[in-house]
């Protein structure tokens, strides 16, 4: 099925101020996200022209308040699957469809600048890397993404400390610039950004892969949260027992297709011993 | 499924005949449509003869060069667009032809004014191009030379477009140009030097200071931070994220450099001999480019 | 023959200094000039018996507007005794016809090099000025192109920006002759070769300007009641030349542009300044001296 042009456009959509508050959840059982026969390839011209599946037919719900743990090894199109729903990929085939304040939007369909308005706003991504702003402190990071979701400059820089203390960031590293940080802080930045003032739905590639036990733990804390305010949580972890403790359901895939799906005890003991 | 990738490359028209009358965030402040521009005989048969499946910009004959043709793209207010090629490929032709700094041979630049009205700049006279330029449409060059006056004072060159613009207090005139300076990181103590004595990177801060002096709502930035060292470059990068972030320009970057399209853009195309061969979100052409080509420039400069 | 030698003597020696082809050409840039005030016309500027740089223009205009009805008064740094100033005024009455004179209240015409008269001149009189150098932007510009398009865009931004660079570089803006003017509220000029202490006269004043660059081939002009705004900051007050202290060694006077001599010439008790108006200053100690 392949997607239409049909992003959502009343006559007068010209811009994208899609006003969003979390309490928009009108529906608790429509699915924030709703992937339908989504399929990915790739073909790399410049090898020899080969095609390479990643996605072969997703289908995939994610509610308010849920969160949703990827598993499957290596190569199984977890992350595929995430860049896919951000755009950060092209869907070969297939619709993702994300609720918004206006009705639903299809994204792969939608024109580009559309999309980029909406990114960040009505649905995030977070990955394991800290994206380039060498020469920002952490606070100011943290605040701005708040900013750019709405907060007021005060609300957001209170929002983004309260945060950073609770991943345990010193309060010595938060004007530093941020490209001096060590891994496992540019990933703590990476997450407080990413989550603060979140939007409907999150999706969390590998978030807490550069972190200590100590520093682990708060974070995961700090995602459970999340869905207990109702966000929409579509996650990677290559870590069962953070699947275990977070996930409302764990989704198994292998090459490019969903296998199994179910609430962690159930689904997660087949996986004892796989690495990923 | 290529299907969906050609769609993508393509012009996404869906605004074709919106020219929006109101300039907030997410409005079209600039529309470029189907720019062309060919140096030498304006020969329309040499377009049939150039572009990427030809392997080049110049006519068969060698008396045309069909440096853009058929390029298309939007900006939104307060967002910034790459455009990213070799040499040869077109993108500097395109942003001197939005500039004005030379005249098109075909299409449309569509600009929203400051009043709200929508104008195709390829319609307006030399002279009223170069009035834009006093503060609707300000152009950071490569060349720090060609967008200051290196005989004149920092604050001098600021003065420049600030009395261009009607300003005629010395002492308000001083004191945006130190705001400006400061905010471009030019130490104060050098406001009174002739940018002459100033160093790559100063002078490209320097020239960034002037081209915001009457707050545009667009900015185009060629080329802005090549040549400079690595380290200098990185600054003066930053220092251009922060100010388009902050002031809410719509920028147009041009570059051959995927880090400084990265750093800057949030959506870009790709030109090669003169066309546009694919567009689209910038981590999108990054990490999943469609054409050979874009294939091709991103493993280039990954590696 | 009922001419006498009386009449033949008045004749003009050399009719064809300017001939009437070209005095026409001078009156039709005048006329072009007087319409766009400020605005330099072009003319095809005439060799003249005086070498280029040294009132060709000036006396072009000159030439091209008196007959014999006219009294002509040359001035050069204000003093009508100078070298050129006499010869100029004996080539303009020798070949038109024209009476000349010394007193500025007798004069239709007044000529002259780097002053205007201290005393007011009326809408019956005529000031013809000699400029080397007609263009403001000269020294902030060369290339002729851009020069003719900045004009015709009122595009002075150049202009300011060594305003504001003389400013920075010395406290004050240091132009002294030639200060740049805004005329008619449109064209900036060069007000060479009159001192800033002539300029505030231009504002508003009931009679004529002409200016004429033979060397450079521009005629500019500036109609009676016509606004002339020398170009400075808002909050730099424009100001003229004064020396505190100083007045005429001759008559005392303290508001007129004063010139400084070497203390051994005039044979004044101390000479360091006189009026630079010499006819001026002259009738004011005649006048002194009658009360």
């Amino acid at each position: 099925m392949t997607p239409s042009s049909n992003d959502v456009a009343t006559p007068t959509q010209a811009t994208v101020e899609i006003e969003m508050t979390k309490n928009q959840l009108s529906d608790e059982s429509s699915a924030v996200l709703s992937v339908r026969g989504l399929h990915k390839h790739f073909v790399l011209h410049n090898v020899d022209g080969r095609r390479v599946e990643s996605l072969n037919g997703i289908d995939l719900d994610v509610r308010a308040g849920e969160h949703i743990a990827l598993a499957g090894s290596s190569g199984a199109g977890k992350s595929t699957l995430l860049k896919c729903i951000y755009r950060t990929y092209l869907p070969s085939a297939g619709t993702v469809t994300l609720r918004s304040p206006i009705g639903p939007v299809e994204l792969t369909g939608l024109a580009d600048a559309k999309l980029a308005a909406i990114r960040g706003r009505e649905f995030g991504y977070v990955s394991q890397f800290l994206r380039a702003e060498p020469r920002r402190g952490a606070l100011d990071i943290v605040a701005r993404a708040g900013i750019a979701r709405g907060m007021d400059k005060e609300t957001a820089t209170e929002a983004a400390a309260v945060s950073l203390r609770r991943l345990h960031l010193d309060e010595s590293l938060w004007d530093v610039f941020a490209s001096v940080l060590s891994g496992g802080e540019k990933q703590r930045v990476n997450l407080a950004a990413g989550t603060i003032s979140p939007p409907q739905l999150l999706l969390l590639d590998e978030p807490v892969s550069a972190l200590d036990p100590a520093n682990r733990e708060a974070a995961l804390a700090l995602i459970a949260d999340l869905t207990a305010t109702g966000v929409a949580v579509l996650a990677v972890f290559h870590d069962l027992d953070a699947m275990d403790r977070l996930a409302s359901r764990v989704v198994v895939m292998r090459a490019g297709r969903i296998i199994e799906s179910g609430p962690p005890d159930q689904v997660l003991h087949h996986l004892e011993g796989v690495a990923r | 499924m290529t299907s969906l990738a050609i769609a993508k490359c393509a012009v996404t028209d869906h605004t074709t005949t919106e020219h929006p009358s109101a300039s907030g965030p997410g409005q079209t402040v600039l529309r470029v449509e189907r720019l062309g521009k060919i140096f030498g005989d304006q020969n329309p048969a040499a377009v049939a003869h150039t572009g990427p499946d030809a392997g080049t910009e110049k006519s068969p004959d060698g008396n045309s060069v069909v440096a853009a043709w058929d390029v298309s793209f939007d900006v939104a207010a307060g967002e910034a667009f790459g455009v990213i090629g070799e040499s040869g490929s077109g993108k500097s032709t395109v942003m001197r032809a939005i500039a004005g700094d030379h005249s098109s041979t075909a299409g449309s630049v569509w600009m929203q004014r400051r009043d709200g009205s929508t104008v195709d700049l390829l319609t307006m006279t030399a002279s009223e191009r170069r009035a834009l330029r006093v503060d609707e449409l300000s152009v950071v060059y490569q060349d720090a030379a060609e967008g200051l006056d290196l005989g004149v004072t920092a604050g001098g060159n600021i003065a420049d477009r600030l009395t261009a613009a009607g300003w005629r207090n010395f002492g308000q005139i001083r004191e945006r140009a130190a705001e400006l300076l400061g905010r471009t990181e030019v130490p104060l103590e050098r406001m009174d030097d002739l940018v002459r004595t100033f160093s790559g990177g100063m002078r490209q801060r320097v020239q960034l200071a002037r081209a915001l002096a009457n707050r545009p709502p667009i900015v185009l930035l060629d080329e802005p931070t090549t040549g400079l060292d690595a380290s200098v470059a990185a600054g003066v990068l930053d220092l251009i994220r922060s100010l388009l972030e902050e002031l809410g320009i719509a920028a147009v970057v041009v570059s051959h450099d995927f880090a400084v399209i990265e750093m800057l853009t949030t959506r870009c195309m790709v030109m090669q001999h003169g066309r546009v061969v694919e567009q689209g979100l910038t981590d999108q052409l990054f990490e999943d480019p469609q054409a050979p080509y874009t294939q091709r420039l991103v493993a280039a400069a990954r590696a | 023959m009922s001419s006498t030698l009386a009449d033949l003597v008045r004749a003009p020696v050399d009719p064809g200094i300017l001939d009437e082809h070209a005095k026409r050409e001078v009156r039709r840039a005048i006329l072009t000039a007087v319409c766009v005030p400020g605005y330099q016309v072009p003319f095809g500027s005439r060799e003249m018996p005086v070498a280029r740089g040294w009132g060709s223009g000036g006396l072009q205009i000159t030439l091209a507007i008196v007959g014999v009805d006219d009294i002509v008064k040359v001035i050069d740094q204000g003093d009508d005794e100078g070298v050129n100033a006499v010869n100029l005024r004996r080539l303009v009455t020798n070949t038109t016809g024209a009476v000349e004179t010394t007193e500025v209240d007798e004069a239709t015409v007044i000529q002259t090099r780097h002053r205007i008269p201290e005393d007011p001149l009326s809408a019956d009189q005529t000031l013809v000025l000699q400029v080397p150098v007609p263009e403001p932007l000269r020294g902030v510009e060369r290339n002729m192109a851009a020069l003719a398009q900045m004009h015709a865009e009122a595009d002075y931004a150049r202009m300011w920006v060594s305003l504001y660079e003389d400013k920075v570089r010395n406290g004050v803006i240091t132009k002294s002759t030639g200060y740049p003017c805004l005329v008619g509220g449109r064209y900036v000029i060069a007000t060479t070769p009159i001192p800033r202490w002539d300029i505030p006269r231009l504002h508003q004043a009931p009679f004529l300007s002409l200016f004429g660059a033979g060397r450079e081939r521009k005629i500019y002009a500036i109609p009676p009641d016509t606004d002339v705004e020398p170009l400075t900051f808002d909050d730099v007050p424009f100001e003229v030349e004064r020396t505190p202290g100083a007045s005429c060694s001759l008559c005392q006077a303290t508001e007129a542009y004063l010139v400084e001599i070497p203390p051994s010439s005039i044979g004044a008790a101390d000479g360091r300044w006189i009026c630079s108006d010499t006819a001026w200053c002259r009738r004011r100690r005649s006048e002194d001296n009658q009360s």
